[in-house]
C-alpha cells in the first residue's frame, strides 16, 4: 500500500498485550470468543458469519435490549494465522445497504512479553478504489489538514 | 461506539477517488481561489465536464463557490476535513475499548508461564 502511515485518512491503533499471538488470533477469528468482546458496552454482539478464508465473508450485529441492531460486515482479505488478518468492513443501514466501506488490517506481532497487536484502518470506497488511489491522496489530504487546522 | 451513518464521509471520499478532481482540490490548496474559468486551464477536458467535478466537489463540501460581478471563484473549504477528523476519533475510542476487552479476556486464556 503506498499510502502513508500519517495520512488523515489513516487509523492506527497499536497496543502490547501480554498473551501470545495464538490466543489473540482466536479471539478475532473464533465467533464463540470473538462475541466476548467485540460489542461496546450497552450492546450484545451476535455473528451471523466468520468465514475467515480470503474472500470469505463476515457479518457481525450489535443488539441493544430495546430491540434495536446495527449490522456490519465485509470480506476477509488476507488470513495468516497468527500473524496477519485484513478484512473490509461497512455499517450497514436500515435496509441491509452497505456503507461506506472501509479497509482493516490487523497485525499480531510476537514480542518477549506477548504481542504487539497493530491495527491499521484505512477508508476507501472498495478494494478498485484504493488500487486507483496513488500516492497523491495522502499528500492531499495532508494539506487540506494543514489548512482546516 | 461509531455511527453507522455517516453520508458526508461517502460524499467526501468518493468526491476524492476521482484523480481529476484530487488535482483540482490540490491546486486550490496551493493557489487559494480560482477563478471557474482559471479551474479548466491545466485540464485538457472541456469547461462542462470541469463543472461537473467542480459540483461534484462542493456537493461533498470540499469547495465552496464565491460569485463576484460576473466572476465565479472557488476555493477549498476549510472545514473540509472535519467529518474526517471526527470518524476517526470515535472510530479510534470504538477499537481501544475493543481491545480492552480483549485484553482482559486473553489475559484468562494465557498460561502463567507465557506472561511476562
Amino acid at each position: 500500500m503506498s499510502i502513508a502511515e500519517t495520512s488523515e485518512t489513516t487509523l492506527r491503533v497499536e497496543r502490547l498485550i501480554p498473551s501470545p499471538p495464538e490466543v489473540l488470533f482466536a479471539f478475532w477469528t473464533d465467533p464463540a470468543q470473538l462475541i466476548r468482546w467485540w460489542a461496546p458496552e450497552g450492546y450484545e454482539a451476535s455473528v451471523h458469519s466468520l468465514d475467515t478464508r480470503p474472500g470469505g465473508g463476515w457479518r457481525i450485529t450489535l443488539h441493544r435490549p430495546d430491540g434495536s441492531v446495527l449490522a456490519m460486515s465485509g470480506i476477509y482479505r488476507i488470513v495468516e494465522p497468527p500473524h496477519r488478518l485484513a478484512f473490509t468492513w461497512a455499517w450497514e443501514d436500515d435496509n441491509g445497504a452497505r456503507r461506506h466501506e472501509t479497509e482493516v488490517t490487523v497485525k499480531f506481532e510476537a514480542t518477549p512479553g506477548g504481542t504487539r497487536l497493530a491495527l491499521l484502518q484505512q477508508r476507501f470506497e472498495s478494494k478498485q478504489a484504493r488500487d486507483n488511489h496513488n500516492a497523491g491522496w495522502s499528500a492531499c489530504f495532508d494539506r487540506i489538514a494543514k489548512i482546516a487546522a | 461506539m461509531a455511527t453507522p451513518r455517516a453520508p458526508q464521509l461517502d460524499d467526501l471520499f468518493s468526491a476524492l477517488a476521482d484523480p481529476t478532481r484530487r488535482a483540482i482540490v490540490e491546486r486550490l490548496l496551493t493557489v487559494g481561489e480560482l477563478s471557474v474559468g482559471d479551474v479548466a486551464v491545466p485540464f485538457a477536458i472541456s469547461t462542462p465536464a470541469i463543472s461537473r467535478h467542480l459540483q461534484v466537489l462542493e456537493r461533498a463540501g470540499l469547495i465552496e463557490r464565491r460569485i463576484e460581478r460576473q466572476w465565479r471563484f472557488v476555493r477549498v473549504r476549510t472545514d473540509a476535513l472535519a467529518p474526517v477528523e471526527s470518524w476517526l476519533s470515535r472510530q479510534k475510542r470504538h477499537w481501544t475499548a475493543a481491545l480492552d476487552r480483549l485484553e482482559i479476556l486473553a489475559a484468562a486464556q494465557t498460561p502463567e508461564k507465557q506472561k511476562s
